[in-house]
């Protein structure tokens, strides 16, 4: 057993593609925890859809053995952390269980806001930074410009950092023997009360939920009884061991450490990420600082295209559930969509994630409503409500104040973008809050802007502005009051509730008029003209007109080929029988996906 | 041979005959016993010829048809005339034909005496029994009008003249050989023998037809005095040349508020040139109605021979193979030439009937046809439907059917997809 002084802690902070999976699998390659035989790019993206996102979803962990230069044996553990600013709790559990980090940075590209947010976050959880420049084998490498702004961005001199290339290999020994060196030993007592960090969890269908733990006091082995001091859930533990990458039992885990627990729990839910594991005969008096329980950022109604599915979604979400804590939802009942489920989500990238999951693992073809933020609306009464779904949303007589989420935003990017970011930003309703220069070239940014403006195509439109140049992470700022109001479709006279959504006044006119332009083209012609009104209460802000149909003729009967034209009619019924019906207007499924490509 | 045309039977009202098996109940059948014959929806009274020869292809033509391969039509002839001999099973020997349709293609480029080999295989099929009132011959404009004459001694009657526009741009970007003048002599020749009716073909809606240019060109080909013409309003086929210029940009879809402007300016011409709508497409002098089109509309049985033919007998639709290369192949070897099959089952096929019915302006969805055929009535089956879509001034219900308006047998696909 490698006695505690001699294990070390660390996770990679990265920016997507600045190549911290190849890194990683390099480290795991070296240490000889896994043969170059084995090696499938980069194990630790173990999910299809994490690899076409090119972005790690879930933390896990990697044991590894390393012999250093002083002969001796040392256990590391890679933390591994999520990618996106979605997980920014995730990150910062993964970062209370580390004692050192990498800090990559891509030689060609410098760094980007996202690195830069959690590298700070890394310095106020007190971790040891070892700078690494990647990607030093590029002909566009610029590795002492990029350690420059290292330098004079982050505070890290210059010299510390160490060169590297992941792909080729260069420096990796040099980074195996810094973090032997420089990140210190975890701190624990083995005669304490129990207490183990969760942060990060998946569900297994042998053994039950299965939590990635970071052992601070106490030791856990198998046939103990535990108990999770926020939710106050026990289990009895089935079995404890690391990974290496596989899953390897071992005795127990000793203070310090890094390792699995498998709990016989049926929901990830149960084993909450952040919470203290405990003994349930001898508990430790207090958990471990930073627990919250995750709260749901961005809500969307999903309704399956094909009405009798409905079932199908509630056990594909409940599935899921199992092995996502921060997904919610709901039964939600839309006049135009039918039956489905109001789901609530970290941020949009993990709805997308959901949205894909369902579709692809479950074969269901979803509706998503556009994403809508939690809106507080204070009442005349002085109740205070919460308010998730635009049809939610009481009568504007009864509403005092709404108050909606404000991020704050930092914007990595080029200078010669400022003008194009200061505008995206400004037309999504941003205060400008300040400016750095991290090098000549290069800007950090920071505003403040409401999370309904971020959550439809920010982050695209931002992207496209900057030629892709720019990098963006954000962070809750807080609620304000604004003038917002409900903004509602009139197909034919009747209101179509999924069309609905909340928007600050100013922008209600421009919003209207372009939706329901859009909704002309969609909506096919029928036999009677329909009007497609926008409206805030009972004021029309925008109306356009769907002509009666006039031609929709099959001339000829192709030598009495009637087969093929009565498929050629019954294809047509059933594209009809696909859409939704609002009064007697049916409306094609693209007409709700074209809301949220508007703006 | 020669044909005989069936006597009296020429002159009848194609609208009026073919109606209810009661009008044949009492007929004496040929083998001398008293009886009704069997329905004509179960058993033919017309066949159809595929005839898939063509000069060139036109633009917008996804029909099984062939360009350049006219050395195959010695051997084509041989087979179909096989495949009528043998072929397009359940035919009653007790039913006579009454209609034949040689389409294409180009039916026009075959010499009188392919023609003959082809028509004598139905007289032998269908023998004493044939009683042909209507013998409709496909033909492009530039066909040699030498060869009218050995069209009637065969009993041709009707001519379908592919005439589809007569601005000359327009038929050169259509791929067609012939141009305007060509067409109206065609049609003058064809008139002046006398005995046969003469239907001109028509396509509106081109992409780059304005509706002046349309009202134009209809005005001349109405002024050749056709008995009846067929307009179609463009379908840009997958596949077609026509739909790769479309899809590089060449051209655009053409509008369909103008297609439709199209369409209701050709009405009123067509009235006061004494011509009916009978069908979406067809307009006809009276007692000028293709009997063997009315066949299809009526959802009756037909035979079909030849390459990419379609039949339907005793309630099953099938098909013929649409290569060339294997219809031959499978004719010479013995093999069967029918490439599929489907049939609808009882609760499919009033729908299909409905679908088609409603082609037909004043026909439509007749609703003693209906009672008789299936034993429903569409009042009872369809009366949603009719609820829905007759207050929109699509369509109009009486006591004895349900009939489209103009306005809506320019809309006939979403109202009859209601049906199926």
């Amino acid at each position: 057993m490698i006695p505690r002084e001699r294990i070390r802690n660390f996770c990679i902070i990265a920016h997507v593609d600045h190549g911290k999976s190849t890194l990683a699998d390099r480290l795991l390659e070296v240490t000889g925890t896994i043969s170059k035989r084995d090696l499938t790019e980069q194990v630790l993206d173990q999910m299809d859809l994490e690899r076409e996102k090119g972005i790690t979803i879930k933390a896990k962990a990697v044991r590894m053995l390393y012999r250093a230069l002083d002969g001796l044996d040392y256990q590391l553990n890679l933390i591994d952390t999520p990618g996106h600013v979605d997980f920014a709790y995730e990150v910062s559990r993964a970062l209370a269980s580390c004692e050192g980090a990498l800090l990559v940075v891509d030689a060609a590209q410098g760094i980007e806001a996202q690195t830069l947010a959690n590298t700070y976050q890394a310095i106020e959880h007190n971790l040891s930074i070892i700078p690494v420049i990647n990607k030093i084998d590029l002909p566009s490498a610029q590795p002492e410009h990029v350690a420059d702004e290292v330098e004079r961005v982050i505070g890290l001199a210059r010299e510390d950092c160490i060169m590297a290339s992941a792909k080729t290999g260069v420096g990796t020994i040099e980074i195996l023997e810094a973090i032997v060196r420089q990140v210190p030993a975890p701190v624990g007592e083995a005669s304490k009360p129990v207490r183990a960090l969760i942060f990060d969890s998946h569900y297994d269908t042998h053994k039950g939920v299965v939590a990635y733990v970071r052992m601070i006091d106490g030791q856990l082995r198998a046939g103990q009884k535990i108990v999770m001091i926020q939710t106050g859930i026990t289990a009895d533990l089935l079995e404890v061991g690391a990974f290496r990458p596989k899953g390897v039992q071992e005795a127990s885990l000793e203070p310090g450490e890094v390792g699995y627990i498998a709990t016989g729990l049926k929901s990830v839910a149960d084993c909450r990420v952040g919470d203290t594991v405990t003994d349930a005969s001898r508990p430790a008096p207090e958990a471990l600082d930073g627990y919250q329980p995750v709260k749901p950022m961005v809500y969307a109604g999903f309704f399956p295209v094909e009405s009798t599915d409905f079932p199908l979604l509630r056990d594909a979400l409940d599935k899921l559930k199992l092995n996502d804590a921060a997904l919610v939802y709901q039964p939600e009942t839309s006049v135009a969509l039918g039956f489905g489920f109001r789901c609530g989500f970290l941020g949009l990238l993990h709805m997308e994630i959901v949205q894909e999951r369902l579709e692809r693992d479950y074969n269901l073809n979803l509706l998503a409503t556009v994403p809508s933020v939690e809106y507080e609306v204070l009442t005349t009464k002085g109740e205070i409500i919460r308010v998730d779904n635009p049809s939610g949303l009481p009568s504007p007589d009864r509403i005092d104040t709404i108050s909606e989420p404000w991020m704050g935003i930092q914007v990595v990017a080029p200078k010669i973008y400022i003008g194009a970011i200061m505008d995206l930003v400004t037309a999504r309703r941003g205060e400008y809050k300040k400016m750095e220069y991290l090098d000549e070239g290069r800007v950090l940014l920071q505003y403040s802007v409401p999370l309904a403006e971020i959550i439809i195509d920010f982050f695209d439109q931002l992207k496209s502005r900057t030629q892709g140049y720019a990098s963006l992470d954000y962070a809750i700022e807080g609620l304000r009051a604004g003038p917002l109001v409900r903004l509602d479709v009139l197909v034919n006279g009747e209101p179509v509730d999924a069309l609905s959504l909340i928007i600050h006044r100013d922008k209600a006119y421009d919003h209207g008029r372009v939706l329901v332009e859009k909704l002309r083209g969609l909506i096919p012609r029928h036999m009677f003209e329909i009007p497609i009104q926008a409206a805030v209460g009972a004021r029309v802000i925008a109306r356009e007109t769907v002509r009666a149909m006039r031609k929709d003729v099959l001339s000829k009967c192709y030598g009495g080929d009637i087969s093929r034209k009565r498929k050629l009619l019954e294809k047509q019924k059933e594209g009809k029988l696909r859409m939704k019906r609002v009064g007697n207007v049916e409306i094609p499924q693209e007409a709700f996906l074209a809301v949220l490509k508007l703006s | 041979m020669i044909l005989r045309l069936g006597g009296g039977d020429k002159h009848i009202d194609p609208m009026t005959a073919g109606g209810p098996s009661a009008a044949y109940a009492n007929r004496v059948r040929l083998d001398g016993k008293i009886g009704a014959p069997p329905p004509r929806w179960h058993t033919p009274r017309s066949a159809y010829i595929h005839v898939p020869f063509c000069r060139t292809m036109c633009a917008y033509c996804d029909f099984a048809t062939f360009a350049g391969v006219e050395q195959h039509i010695p051997a084509y002839v041989a087979s179909l005339a096989d495949e009528i001999r043998i072929g397009s099973p359940g035919a009653n020997p007790d039913v006579p034909l009454e209609t034949m349709y040689l389409g294409g293609g180009t039916p026009s480029l075959l010499e009188p005496a392919q023609l003959e080999t082809i028509i004598t295989a139905i007289a032998t099929r269908f023998g004493a029994r044939l009683n042909l009132a209507e013998v409709t011959l496909e033909a492009n404009p530039g066909f040699n009008p030498a060869l009218i004459g050995s069209w009637v001694n065969l009993g041709v009657n009707r001519v379908s003249l592919g005439v589809q526009s007569l601005d000359d741009p327009t038929l050169k970007r259509l791929g067609r050989t012939h141009d305007a003048e060509t067409a109206i002599r065609a049609v003058e020749a064809l008139k002046a023998c006398g005995s046969i009716s003469v239907n001109l073909d028509l396509i509106y809606g081109l992409p780059w037809q304005t509706l002046e240019m349309w009202q134009e060109h209809l005005k001349r080909a109405l002024e050749t005095e056709p008995d009846h013409v067929s307009l179609y309003a463009l379908a840009i086929e997958v596949g077609t040349p026509l739909a790769s210029q479309v899809s590089s940009g060449q051209w655009s879809v053409p509008d369909d508020d103008l297609v439709a402007d199209m369409y209701d300016v050709a009405l009123p011409e067509l009235t006061q040139a004494g011509f009916r709508h009978y069908e979406v497409s067809n307009w006809a002098k009276p007692g000028h109605e293709s009997r063997h089109n009315l066949a299809y509309w009526r959802n009756e049985a037909y035979h079909g021979f030849g390459v990419g033919a379609h039949r339907y007998i005793d309630g099953r639709r099938s098909w013929n193979v649409r290569s060339l290369d294997h219809y031959l192949a499978a004719m010479q070897s013995g093999r069967p030439v029918e490439e599929g099959s489907e049939t609808l089952g009882p609760d499919a096929t009033p729908g299909e009937t409905a679908m088609l019915a409603l082609r037909m302006r004043d026909e439509g969805i007749d609703f003693a046809r209906f009672i008789e055929r299936f034993g429903i009535d569409p009042r009872e089956r369809w009366r949603t439907i009719f609820d829905e879509v007759a207050p929109h001034g699509f369509l109009r219900v009486d006591d004895s059917r349900a009939c489209l308006t103009d306005r809506g047998l320019l809309a006939s696909n979403d109202i009859a997809s209601r049906f199926l």
